[in-house]
């Protein structure tokens, strides 16, 4: 019940609200220690102040003008946060941020496009239902195991996002991160498709014809391994 | 569960475990290994993809 009274009040803020706790978050973590790190110009600090001040003047505008403040308010915001990370590009360099600090402004980013792209949250809506009285019942549910099949790629996919952060240069730096998000999406959408594909009706045959037909790939999996072996001992 | 179904399990297990060992060298700029564990990966998750699909419906 407790639960419920606070997403009521949540709801009832609006979306320019609800999107401010991850921008302040997003602020917090990454404008923030760039504007007021060692050498930063006044400049850098005046646009993180401008920053915040129009995250929160949104909430604000919202209640008085209505939704249209929402864009100024974001658009403000992004830019003003761009502003002071292009007037202390220092504070940016690959030296200069851990790994903990990137994945968190990174996530907090993440979250603030998330919550200001997606409708606000609302509260029950009785009087909209079309059957009256009744829930509706999903037509299929989730099978336990695809779960796990999504988790594992979703845990591998993370992993991918932890590596790399100490890279030597910045552009090699931005190659690993494009390269662990291709990758990770490959292995998610791999991973679906084999937990999909245990839900399809096989014949007992399929097997051998299954086999059959991945072998040319399963060949080329074999040379490559091969290769590796020999250049292992090689070297 | 068939035996099939194992392998691209373990394929696609390994597909990951590569693509780390991959990155990790991306990360280090030696990027012959880099592009050997990466085009690995790659195989490695078409083979499990490929094997994982129905052969044909009842």
């Amino acid at each position: 019940m407790r639960v419920e009274g606070m997403l009521q009040r949540l709801s009832s803020v609006g979306a320019a609200a609800q999107a401010t706790v991850p921008g302040v978050y997003a602020w917090g973590v990454t404008v923030a220690p760039a504007a007021w790190s060692r050498g930063a110009p006044v400049l850098a600090k005046i646009a993180a102040i401008a920053a915040v001040l129009a995250l929160l003047g949104g909430v604000a505008g919202e209640r008085a003008w209505g939704g249209r403040v929402r864009v100024v308010s974001l658009w403000g915001f992004v830019l003003a946060s761009a502003l002071a990370w292009s007037a202390a590009p220092a504070s940016l360099g690959p030296l200069r941020i851990d790994a903990p600090r990137g994945i968190a402004g990174m996530l907090g980013w993440a979250l603030f496009a998330f919550a200001s792209a997606a409708p606000a949250l609302q509260g029950p809506r009785e009087e909209d239902r079309l059957v009256p009285g009744e829930e509706l019942v999903a037509r299929k549910g989730v099978a336990r195991g695809d779960a796990i099949y999504i988790a594992g790629g979703a845990l591998v996919a993370a992993v991918l996002q932890l590596m790399g952060w100490r890279a030597p240069t910045a552009e090699r730096a931005l190659l690993v991160r494009f390269v662990a998000l291709a990758t990770g999406l490959a292995i998610l959408g791999a991973a679906t498709q084999v937990a999909l594909a245990r839900h399809s009706v096989r014949l007992r045959q399929s097997r051998t014809r299954r086999l059959r037909r991945a072998m040319a790939v399963l060949v080329t999996l074999a040379l490559l391994a091969l290769t590796g072996v020999l250049f292992a001992l090689r070297g | 569960m068939q035996l099939v179904d194992v392998l691209a399990i373990v394929l696609l297990a390994a597909a990951g475990l590569v693509f780390v060992v991959g990155e990790s060298a991306l990360a280090r700029a030696e990027d012959l290994t880099a592009l050997y564990w990466l085009v690995v990966g790659v195989v490695s998750l078409r083979a499990a993809v490929q094997i994982a699909r129905p052969g044909a419906k009842a």
